[in-house]
């Protein structure tokens, strides 16, 4: 009975509750993945809706639609190009000025959208009523009042977007006008647009291009500069640029952000009734804590230390839980199969791959959710950006601002989401340095090493120690890589979003959706890693390794030379390094207390470091490229092995006497 | 081209310099009016596209230690700027008695 499909797109400003609204209309059934070319993410999902089909785009929330980051790009050709059939603006009704600035663009783009006021509730605890009536009146398009975390009004939009498409409501949408100045050069330029690039006006319209022109947007003078008439309109706007800014004193970007501003702020105050002054909330009183400039650092190491107390002491006590159940059910499963198969094939099977699926889950259930879980709470009640604040300052020193602690602090779940966070930074050179760092940062994998071996053998306080050793690491090598790499580093412009009670929805959403990313592209590689390792020991190839590495291994390092084993093995699966270990070393009739603390230590700090597992190197190479990717990874091969060499003798000097 | 945008601005409003100091020189809570921002072509015009166009009325909510970030309110909306950036912004305060 499905009447057609729709193809519609969610757009609109960071934090106005624009993925809430996407979860609430499509559930489960979604689909995230990559703009076609471009490390963007692009989140799709279906629902249907009295006998339609439709199919819905959540575009990546920006602020406008100029070219400052692949993320506007892409919903600007995407608005323009693909043409939904409608596009439902998210707007924060608590600041609608700063919102109808994107949704002026918008219009200007000629598309046809419906206007979701979102957050009702909380603009009229800031005492603000919008009158909707009036907003749909200026804006010559359907408003429609939402409470996205209840999903309230949801319905309500969604029988709009019927009425729209079917022709029963007519969008009569506002024409976007300038100041006497510019808006004399905007029709001039539009003219000799039309005149000149027909084929353009096929796709776009021919006024929008005259405004971005004016604008100087690079991308739309870049995609003129290939027609022959280009290099005419591109002259002329350059002199209509130049004097309009003769004229106002200011770039001429600026000079219509101004007065696009303008227009929104008249909008809003003209729709917009105070009904009671703003009061001095709870939400305020937390936020003038947790960001004040000294009671905001106890604040903020006090949560960072209970997360991770919370999920390792947790997370320790269900991952033997698990262990001790698969143990059972791997002995059960390897007796299933030996019945039938040879012995090599059952070999293959329980110690490759049934190993491996296990090591994942006991990896991912205990420490990696949980922690997911715990960072999306953080999130979503607004305490993120607050730590990022505080902590734009020491990120400054490596050369990133304050966002990157976002990535940063996932990288102690799993380094692949962590790099894949790392796109919240603006530009490519931020993004990868980012990277980088977060590479060095403990994953739950290595911490699973470092506390089962050193932290257990070898003490607490030397775990700890190993961890802060780690961070000033990071430090020093994350200012060598700002100094090295060329650019000029960006400033932190982020929104503060009040604090907000988090949806319990969003939240599961949110880690899930982290969480498929261990379990896509990290687990796979896990698997395979395990099968890999399983084959060579037992073609005996492994003892031609032990062999070629002895030098460094024993030499160098100071270990015995069977911890080459599950030094080279962490390649494929870190967290599997310290099983390897005691095998490696059970062959030679020894136990992991044989170790002494020196060599638990270098043993931990080189598989710390040393390598990036290889489900990290795969998604550094599609996150940043593979020379980026080989660099990093040579890099920090070399570092642990100095490192852990000189560890070894320092350690020797020091512990001895 | 910075060179050119500043001479440029010097030359049509000579009068508006008056008064008009960094950001970074309010204090906790003070109000002032954006003058204008200075800075590469990128930096500018994503100011502008979050609302600090000249003329528009800001508040300083808070500074971090040292030479911590600035939280500023602009257009109802509360935003963070690095130090760098917040030193990039130019302003005529709204009251001159308290600044320390």
């Amino acid at each position: 009975m499905v009447k057609g499909q729709l193809r519609i797109a969610l757009a609109g400003n960071a934090n106005v509750g624009k993925s809430v609204i996407f979860n609430q209309l499509t559930g489960l059934n979604q689909i995230v993945g990559n703009w076609p070319g471009k490390t963007v993410e692009r989140a799709e999902g279906t629902l249907f809706f009295e006998d339609h089909k439709i199919r819905i785009i959540d575009l990546p929330g920006i602020y406008s639609l100029s070219t400052f980051s692949m993320e506007e790009i892409v919903s600007r050709d995407y608005v323009a190009v693909e043409k939904p059939d409608v596009i439902i603006n998210v707007v924060d009704a608590s600041a609608l000025e700063r919102n109808l600035y994107f949704t002026l663009q918008l219009l200007e783009l000629e598309a046809p959208i419906i206007v979701d006021l979102n957050q009702v509730d909380f603009a009229a605890k800031k005492g603000l009523r919008i009158d909707v009536e009036k907003l749909s009146e200026a804006l010559g398009v359907p408003v429609v009042p939402t409470v996205a975390i209840s999903g309230s009004g949801i319905n309500e939009m969604l029988s709009t977007v019927i009425a729209v498409t079917s022709g029963e409501k007519k969008l009569e949408p506002l024409k976007v006008r300038y100041g006497k100045e510019t808006e004399e050069r905007v029709e001039a330029l539009e003219k000799l647009v039309y005149e000149k690039l027909p084929q353009i006006c096929s796709v776009y319209n021919a006024r929008w291009i005259a405004v971005k022109l004016l604008e100087r947007d690079l991308d739309v003078s870049g995609k003129l500069k290939n027609f022959e008439n280009g290099k005419d309109v591109l002259g002329y706007a350059e002199k209509l640029a130049a004097e309009l800014e003769k004229i106002h004193g200011e770039p001429s970007p600026v000079v219509m952000a101004s007065e696009r501003y303008g227009l929104a702020n008249r909008i809003a105050m003209e729709v917009t009734i105070v009904e009671a002054p703003p009061r001095i909330s709870l939400e305020q009183k937390l936020d003038a804590v947790t960001t004040h400039k000294i009671l905001g650092y106890p604040i903020l190491v006090a949560i960072v230390a209970s997360m991770f107390a919370l999920i390792f002491v947790g997370g320790n006590f269900l991952s033997a839980g698990l262990e001790f159940v698969f143990e059972k059910l791997i002995f059960y499963v390897e007796g299933v199969l030996s019945s039938f198969l040879p012995d090599i094939a059952t070999e293959l099977v329980s110690k490759g791959v049934l190993d491996g699926v296990v090591a994942g889950i006991t990896i991912a259930l205990p420490y990696i959710v949980p922690f997911y879980i715990i960072l999306a709470l953080l999130e979503d009640s607004g305490y993120l950006p607050r730590a990022a604040f505080l902590m734009d300052n020491l990120m400054h020193k490596i050369g990133l601002h304050g966002k990157a602690f976002i990535p940063l602090m996932l990288g102690y779940g799993c380094s692949v989401p962590a790099c894949i966070g790392c796109r919240i930074m603006e530009t490519e050179r931020e993004r990868f340095l980012a990277g980088f760092v977060v590479i060095l940062i403990p994953c739950a994998a290595r911490t699973v090493i470092i506390l089962g071996l050193v932290g257990r053998f070898v003490g607490l306080p030397a775990a700890l120690a190993l961890y802060a050793f780690d961070l000033v690491l990071v430090f020093v090598l994350g200012r060598i890589a700002f100094k090295a790499l060329p650019g000029e580093p960006v400033g932190l412009i982020m929104e503060m979003p009040a604090y907000k009670k988090p949806s319990i929805r969003n939240i599961m959403m949110k880690t899930w959706s982290r969480t498929k990313d261990f379990i896509y592209i990290a687990l796979p590689i896990i698997v395979a890693g395990s099968v890999t390792i399983e084959a060579l020991s037992l073609s005996g190839f492994i003892n031609y390794v032990v062999e070629a590495a002895t030098p460094l291994i024993s030499g160098w390092l100071g270990l015995p030379a069977a911890t080459s084993i599950p030094l080279i093995f962490g390649i494929l699966r870190k967290e599997l390094a310290l099983i390897l270990l005691q095998n490696a070393l059970g062959q030679q009739g020894m136990v992991i207390q044989d170790l002494t603390s020196i060599q638990m230590i270098v043993f931990s700090l080189v598989t710390m470091i040393y390598i990036p597992c290889i489900a990290t190197i795969a998604t550094c190479v599609r996150e940043f490229g593979w020379r980026k990717a080989l660099a990093t990874t040579i890099v920090d091969i070399a570092l642990a092995f100095i490192l852990g060499g000189l560890a070894y003798r320092l350690l020797s000097l020091v512990m001895i006497t | 081209m910075r060179g050119r945008r500043r001479r440029l601005r010097k030359k049509s409003n000579p009068r508006n310099l008056e008064n008009v100091v960094s950001l970074t020189c309010l204090c906790d809570g003070e109000m002032a009016v954006i003058a204008y921002t200075v800075g590469g072509f990128g930096l500018v015009r994503r100011l502008a596209e979050m609302g600090l166009t000249p003329g528009v009325k800001v508040k300083v909510i808070r500074k971090g230690l040292l030479h911590g970030p600035f939280e500023i309110e602009v257009r109802g909306v509360a935003l963070a700027l690095g130090y760098g950036v917040a030193s990039r912004v130019f302003v005529r305060p709204l009251r001159a008695d308290s600044d320390g």
